[in-house]
């Protein structure tokens, strides 16, 4: 039996194996970016990391501020410009991307720009960033949602998945062929893509949850797969990685942050 | 354009001299080593009703929309404070009715400045977008948004947005010569762009340098001088946030803007110490290492990985040789010029 693990350590590992050796990879920032590394030093060490940026085939030294951190490596391979960094995008050169959620419905389509109205938000989230073209042109996307919701009806398109399902993303003449979300991370498990639907269905479960408990975050009535699998138990090596290299991602963001402000204050109490 | 050798001035005289009320005003750095003392210089002058591009908005909106600077805002990304609890400036202004907001795609923002920089009227966008709400849903730039077009060599639908070009860029950079000669490395983001679409541009830099660094390092220089209105040195010019080469992110200091930015009354509050309570830049990091010491900023100092120089060296820099022969003809200058008499090329 390998050591004890955190849940955040078992969700990094699930998204670093999407990263396949040689592949040329866009990270966002936080869980993306310890799993780029995670697949860098133990799945995919000839995978090319890059970041929106402009910031080209870097070795993270630890975890980055934001995705135009170049503070956390020492140097990197190409410096080039955000406009550069969505036009290879656009002409078919990152196989894969990364992007949070907020909110996503059965065809894979994000929201992360509003709650409510657009106008007079009930809550208004970051926007698009990049997250709008990179699910529209890196060949595939693996989206991460942590704290957001499934829905029926998005309050707001921000980033195209596979529109009104079936074949509509391919009709619509926008995309790339076979382009939009390959999977779909939570806290739960692995969602996945129908490849005729295109409707998300639930395919892999992290341990101690409960079908019941997926099912009840989806508004409408959820396909699981038959061969349904459980997410593997973390190896030594897997989980000494993310605690030596971003111990704050395995304690978590509240942890993380009720730790670090216990600390601040003990120390301007101090000064 | 100010006169030669007149560039170099302070925070102050800058934001008085070249940012008007009612500007499109640029924040030109991207996410990270913002202008922080600029923007906070433009608050203290309680300038007013700015469209303000940024390409992404973090704290510098925040500060900028909390002031009430800012009657439209066009970017890509804003932060929010503590979560789905929380809340930002961005978002009361919205609710308040004091703001109109135009959202666009990292690329569409950035491919904006770019048709500008070049001086096109509009530019060919990534045309997934569609699809989305982006396309769709629009504010104060309603038609003029997005535009469809028919490409005239393919007759495919075209996606494309407008030019821009802001009236004055505040961007900060590692270093700059003092006739404005800008370098800048690391994210190199939409800094560029975002600077030489603009029509009159502010440089804030940790260090003003010689010419000759700038000669022996042209492939770092994002902005050419000719375009620079204004030179300012402003060590820490970007804290809270980080400088390549010079200083990490403060996460103390972010950590308390954050903590404030939920609420306006917490934002004022910050505001009124770090932002109003300082008349500059040294007057801010006294503060700073007053209330809090010296030892976070000792800790963010970086250290030095140098770049490997790259040779611009060559041969030789003259067309005489050592002997003081013309390299190709083989005559010296007494030579060259009795052959020209001879030659009748010569004139009195």
């Amino acid at each position: 039996m390998s050591k004890p693990y955190t849940l955040q350590e078992l969700l990094v590992i699930v998204v670093a194996k999407e990263i396949r050796d040689h592949e040329n990879v866009i990270l966002g920032v936080g869980l993306p970016t310890t799993a780029g590394a995670l697949a860098k030093a133990l799945y995919a060490p000839h995978a090319t990391l890059m970041m929106e940026s402009g910031i080209i085939d870097f070795e993270p030294l630890l975890p980055l501020n934001h995705i135009a951190d170049a503070h956390s490596c020492r140097g990197f391979s190409y410096a080039t410009d955000l406009f550069s960094a969505f036009t290879m995008t656009y002409r078919g050169f990152v196989d894969v991307c990364f992007l949070g959620v907020g909110q996503v419905d059965k065809y894979g389509n994000v929201n992360t720009t509003v709650i409510g109205d657009y106008y007079k938000p009930t809550m208004r989230l970051p926007g698009s960033g990049g997250a709008a073209d990179f699910l529209s042109y890196a060949k595939r996307t693996v989206l991460t949602m942590l704290g957001g919701n499934f829905v029926n009806k998005l309050d707001y398109m921000t980033s195209p998945g596979y529109l009104d399902g079936r074949d509509s993303r391919d009709k619509s003449g926008l995309f790339p062929k076979n382009s939009g979300p390959s999977m779909l991370l939570t806290t739960k498990g692995v969602f996945r893509f129908d490849p005729v639907t295109k409707e998300m269905y639930f395919a892999q479960i992290h341990p101690r949850v409960r079908i019941e408990d997926v099912k009840k975050d989806v508004p409408w009535d959820l396909k699981i797969a038959s061969d349904l699998s459980e997410t593997p138990r973390p190896t030594d090596e897997e989980i000494e990685f993310i605690r030596n290299f971003a111990p704050a991602m395995s304690a978590g963001r509240e942890l993380t942050l009720e730790l670090t402000i216990t600390n601040m204050m003990n120390k301007a109490k101090k000064l | 354009m100010a006169e030669a050798n007149g560039k170099i001035m302070t925070a102050k005289e800058a934001v008085s001299k070249f940012v008007h009320n009612d500007d499109h005003l640029i924040i030109g750095n991207y996410t990270v080593g913002s202008c922080a003392e600029l923007v906070y210089e433009v608050i203290r002058q309680k300038k007013k009703g700015f469209t303000l591009y940024s390409q992404s908005g973090i704290f510098d909106v925040e500060v900028l929309v909390g002031a009430g600077c800012v009657d439209r805002l066009i970017t890509t990304y804003v932060i929010r404070a503590g979560g789905r609890k929380g809340g930002s400036a961005v978002e009361r202004a919205l609710n308040a009715g004091t703001l109109e907001m135009e959202d666009y795609t990292n690329f569409d923002y950035n491919a904006r400045l770019v048709a500008g920089m070049h001086g096109l009227s509009f530019i060919q966008v990534l045309e997934g977008v569609m699809a989305t709400d982006l396309f769709r849903k629009r504010s104060f730039m309603g038609e003029d948004k997005f535009r469809v077009i028919k490409c005239p060599y393919t007759g495919k639908n075209l996606l494309t947005v407008p030019a821009a070009n802001p009236d004055v860029c505040i961007v900060h950079v590692q270093r700059a010569d003092k006739d404005g000669n800008a370098q800048y490395w690391g994210a190199l983001g939409s800094v560029a762009a975002a600077a030489l679409a603009s029509k009159r541009i502010i440089v804030s830099c940790e260090e003003i340098v010689e010419h000759d660094v700038i000669q022996s390092s042209p492939h770092l220089t994002i902005i050419p001088a000719y375009r620079v209105d204004a030179v300012i040195e402003i060590p820490w010019g970007a804290h809270p946030t980080e400088v390549l080469g010079h200083y990490n992110i403060d996460f103390f200091m972010y950590g308390l803007f954050m903590m404030a930015d939920g609420t306006a009354d917490g934002l004022k509050a910050w505001m009124d110490e770090w932002v109003y309570g300082c008349e500059n830049r040294t007057a801010y990091i006294d503060r700073y290492i007053q209330r809090f010491g010296s030892s976070v900023l000792d800790g963010i100092k970086a250290r030095a990985f140098y770049s490997a120089p790259a040779n611009y060296g060559s041969a030789f820099t003259t067309r005489w040789d050592r002997e003081g022969r013309e390299r190709n003809m083989g005559l010296t200058m007494e030579e060259l010029e009795k052959t020209l008499q001879e030659r009748g090329k010569l004139y009195e």
